[in-house]
């Protein structure tokens, strides 16, 4: 089902060897500010009507990208393309017009919506921002969106704190569609939402896929949550992504050491005791040193004495049965020289 | 049957002033043995943190109405004695864990200085003496380099690191009870793993009673042997964790469960969801307070509040059970 | 805004703040629209009467009529604290808003350096200086503090422009693409209405008292009667036992000032109350 939906053709954003560095001293003090990279030459692509899944653990690398792609920050190196055109290299006018297609949500619904505006301005400032239509096209289009995402028309003159936070982010959705994006961009959208509030939301983006077309970057560090979503996965350690993979290849056989181990840890179920090794394994770093090894090498547990002394390349992974379909990179050295991976 | 380290009886909580009161919590009772963990699950506004903050006391009393016919901290109701008592066998016996640490913590002060603050309190021991009991416990909660956070500022520290130096800080006074309101929340997995290993290590060290509040029944299933599910204010289901998981009996445990999102093999073809969404105090359905969501729900569920019934392996408040 | 208000109608002090406000406020309209208080000037009775039906407080030095020249004075010091406190907030709303929101670079180092210049100037100095510079003018004595009080405002809202500018609905706007003097007037200044309508009462506070002293070094209103004025007159008469001049400018300074800070209070209180439900 998910991977006849891809559709296909050039892809909607593409993000070529991505870099961005801390601008302060980080957390607890680590290495100086100018060696550490949040991200750290990422590439990756999304095409039309397709939702990538970005998983990884707390820290500033995922939601760099997200704030690179919408130019809230800027990277170092790298290009972000959106239909061919490299957008950091825009004017403001040609920017604009790219703004309107790809939107963001952020993860905390009550402080990311303006609190002395009410929902019926928050959803209008878009439109009139883009200048799209008249007044008249305007509110029939927030009434559209507001329908769209599951909430009335007695919301409009209503203020952000009188809603749950699941309307919360509900509206923050709205306010995202009004426009008409290609793209969204969830940044941990449903993380701080209570389980049952978040199933309603995963089922609001299952409809914007299913009929409305609309590509996601989904960015999570639940990877039961990127399962219900997801037509492509990508893994995110130490501001580097080690894997990309088709979902249904990702969750079945995942290629790269840390997404076992992340796969391995997230299915456990029941009261036994987590053990030390596992957390090992699992512990998030948020930077890269930049150093030649693999980023991963610390915390492996099928490292080599390559892995430590040479940063692996990104292969790509060949299936024996053709039915699978999807590109599967992996960035590895168990993997070097086209290894044939079962399936 | 192990000893009771905490016992509640009939529980509830109103809030606001007389003329526009709210009931949040209603007749909650439930007890915790020692060295045990008890999971209480419900979604964002049931009542869960209220009931942890009027065991405590910490609810305002201008704005909040607390009345129990008893609550117990191992065999002594600490409604019947005076305030300044009860705040004494609260701060020795009893540690609280909050969901938002960075809220938790001062700002101005490291967490070393924070941690051997309240450890002094409680145990009058000299400086040096705190310092290192600060330093073990740090580092037994995970911290490689306990120095380092000791003196470090809240603000220099992520979230999940708070966290732990929050347990750090309530388990060195090796408390009866420890009650911990959505400790996980919004934190990523490896983090919830190093704290729910740190409540392990408290019931098996220490014989600390534990009361684990989230919303997420994946997290209660992981750390508590014992559950008790909360809507509205009022217990519908309360059983052990693996009998709940297989079968539910309340609907809305049912539903609660069915929410949670798997990792299977294929992706699924739709998202379940419980339909609409938790009412605000102040609009309670009559009868029982989950009919509207429910799909199993008829007129005598609108028109009478179900009790909990005490069965044959757990409670269930509810007419038409699963 | 509702809210606030139903907080503060709960509050008996509150409330009782605001009426002796509004009462003043209308007295002031009242002068302004001649209703009251024409006969400020007027020489109406003997010098120094004690209080009785034709003069209700008495008269002055002058044979002037107290009570005419009170209420004159209620409409002065309405009209201080108005204007003083309107153009103050504003330019400090700007001014503070522009810093906030361009911390750390030109503008705002700019700004600072003002701030800092205008701080370090005696205020009873400059106020003679630009009372001096502008001789005759009625609105001297108002600019002077306009210029001045604005800094203390400024400082208050480019804190909270730093605080707020971190938050997501600022991030969120800026991902649109909306510029930044937009976000900072559409999106970040209203959440700090709160902060500013407390100043502003405090600013009211303070112009009306600034006057009184302005008037004791004569450099206070030139046309017209103030309580300042009254009580610099009345320094003299109160030495030959003449009470009349300076009850009546204490007590209703007093009265109008405390009311003012009962109202202030509340506002606080009742803001305070608006979001920290339980």
């Amino acid at each position: 089902m998910p991977t006849e939906n891809i559709k296909a053709g050039p892809p909607l954003l593409e993000v070529r060897e991505l870099s961005l560095s801390f601008h302060d001293p980080g957390k607890t003090g680590a290495a100086p500010a100018a060696q550490r990279l949040a991200i750290d030459r990422i590439s990756f692509s999304i095409t039309a009507g397709s939702t990538l899944g970005l998983v990884g653990a707390s820290g500033a690398g995922k939601s760099s990208i997200a704030r690179a792609i919408m130019r809230l920050v800027k990277p170092d190196a790298g290009e972000i393309l959106f239909n061919g055109d490299n957008i950091l290299d825009m004017a403001p006018g040609e920017l604009k017009a790219i703004r309107r297609r790809v939107q963001l949500v952020f993860q905390n619904p009550s402080a990311s919506l303006s609190p002395r505006r009410s929902v019926a301005q928050t959803l209008l400032e878009p439109l009139e921002h883009f200048a799209m239509g008249d007044a008249h096209y305007r509110h029939e289009r927030v009434e559209q969106t507001l329908q769209t995402v599951g909430l009335g028309a007695e919301v409009l003159q209503r203020f952000p704190h009188q809603f749950s936070s699941g309307q919360q982010q509900r509206i923050a959705i709205a306010r995202a569609l009004v426009t008409d994006p290609d793209l969204l961009i969830a940044d941990e959208a449903v993380s701080s939402l209570d389980v049952s509030v978040q199933a309603q939301i995963l089922q609001l983006i299952q409809s914007l896929q299913q009929r409305h077309g609309i590509a996601f970057l989904f960015i999570s560090h639940d990877l039961a949550v990127i399962r219900q979503i997801a037509d492509q996965v990508a893994v995110m350690y130490g501001g580097q992504i080690l894997e990309n993979s088709p979902a249904d290849h990702f969750f079945s056989r995942p290629a790269h050491p840390y997404s076992q181990a992340l796969l391995a840890f997230a299915g456990q179920q029941s009261i036994a005791q987590p053990v030390e090794r596992q957390l090992r394994l699992i512990r998030g770093r948020d930077s890269s040193h930049h150093t030649p090894a693999c980023v991963y090498a610390d915390g492996c547990a099928d490292r080599m004495a390559v892995c430590q002394s040479t940063e692996p390349g990104i292969h790509q992974i060949n299936y024996k049965n053709r039915n699978m379909t999807g590109q599967h990179c992996v960035k590895c050295h168990l993997y070097g020289s086209g290894k044939t991976h079962d399936s | 049957m192990s000893r009771v380290a905490l016992k509640v009886d009939k529980l509830s909580v109103w809030f606001g002033t007389t003329s526009a009161r709210r009931q949040v919590v209603d007749n909650v009772s439930f007890r915790i043995g020692a060295g045990e963990a008890v999971g209480l699950v419900g979604e964002s506004g049931c009542g869960k943190s209220a009931t942890a903050l009027a065991i405590l006391g910490l609810l305002p009393t201008t704005t909040a109405t607390v009345e129990a016919d008893g609550v117990e901290i191992n065999g002594r109701d600490i409604f019947s004695l005076s305030a300044a008592q009860r705040r004494r066998i609260l701060g020795r016996d009893v540690a609280m864990v909050f969901q938002q640490p960075a809220t938790a913590l001062d700002p101005v002060f490291t967490l070393g200085q924070q941690i051997g603050a309240v450890y002094r309190r409680h145990t009058g021991i000299s400086k040096k003496e705190v310092q290192l009991a600060m330093l073990g416990a740090l580092e037994q909660v995970g911290f490689g380099r306990p120095e380092e956070i000791a003196s470090a500022y809240p603000h220099q520290l992520s979230g999940g690191m708070q966290q732990l130096a929050m347990i750090a800080m309530a388990t060195m006074c090796k408390p009866a009870v420890l009650i911990a309101d959505e400790p996980t929340t919004a934190l990523d997995n490896s983090t919830q793993a190093m704290i729910q290993h740190q409540l392990k290590r408290l019931q098996t060290d220490h014989n600390t009673a534990i009361l684990l509040i989230s919303h997420d029944l994946g997290v209660i299933r992981q750390s508590c042997r014992e559950v008790m599910v909360m809507y509205c204010g009022r217990l519908v289901e309360k059983t052990d964790c693996d009998s709940l998981y297989a079968h539910p009996r309340h609907p809305y445990s049912a539903g609660l469960l069915s929410c949670i999102p798997q990792i299977s093999a294929t992706r699924p073809a739709g998202i379940s969801a419980i339909p609409g969404q938790v009412p605000p105090a102040t609009e309670l359905p009559p009868g029982c307070h989950f009919a509207p969501r429910c799909n199993r729900a008829e007129s005598q569920c609108r028109q009478s509040i179900p009790v909990l019934d005490t069965g044959l392996d757990r409670d269930v408040a509810c007419f038409r059970q699963l | 805004m509702r809210r606030t208000w139903q907080g503060l109608k709960s509050d008996r002090f509150g409330m009782g703040g605001l009426l002796i406000v509004a009462v003043f406020g209308v007295v002031a309209l009242c002068v302004w629209t001649g209703l009251l208080g024409q006969g400020w000037s007027e020489v109406s009775g003997e010098r120094w009467e004690g209080a009785s039906t034709a003069h209700w407080f008495g008269t002055n030095i002058l044979g002037q009529d107290i009570f005419q020249r009170t209420l004159f004075g209620t409409a002065t010091a309405i009209e201080v604290g108005l204007i003083v406190t309107f153009f103050s907030t504003l330019l400090g709303m700007v001014l503070g808003a522009l810093g906030g929101w361009y911390s750390h670079s030109w503008p705002d180092e700019i700004i600072l350096w003002i701030k800092g210049v205008l701080d370090s100037i005696p205020f009873y100095l400059f106020a003679a200086a630009i009372a001096f510079a502008l001789q005759g003018i009625h609105w001297a004595m108002h600019l002077a503090m306009v210029l001045t009080f604005w800094t203390t405002t400024a400082r208050i809202v480019r804190g909270e422009v730093m605080r707020i500018k971190e938050r997501e609905f600022v991030d969120a706007a800026r991902a649109i693409g909306l510029p930044g003097l937009t976000i900072v007037f559409r999106h970040v200044l209203p959440n700090t209405y709160h902060i500013l309508l407390v100043q502003g009462t405090i600013v009211f506070v303070a112009a009306i008292k600034t006057e009184v002293i302005l008037s004791f070094l004569g450099l206070g209103i030139q046309d017209g009667v103030s309580w300042g004025l009254m009580l610099a007159e009345s320094s003299q008469e109160v030495l030959a036992g003449h009470f009349g001049n300076f009850m009546a400018a204490s007590v209703f300074l007093f009265v109008l000032l405390m009311g003012f800070n009962l109202l202030a209070d509340a506002l606080q209180d009742a803001w305070d109350a608006r979001r920290a439900i339980p």
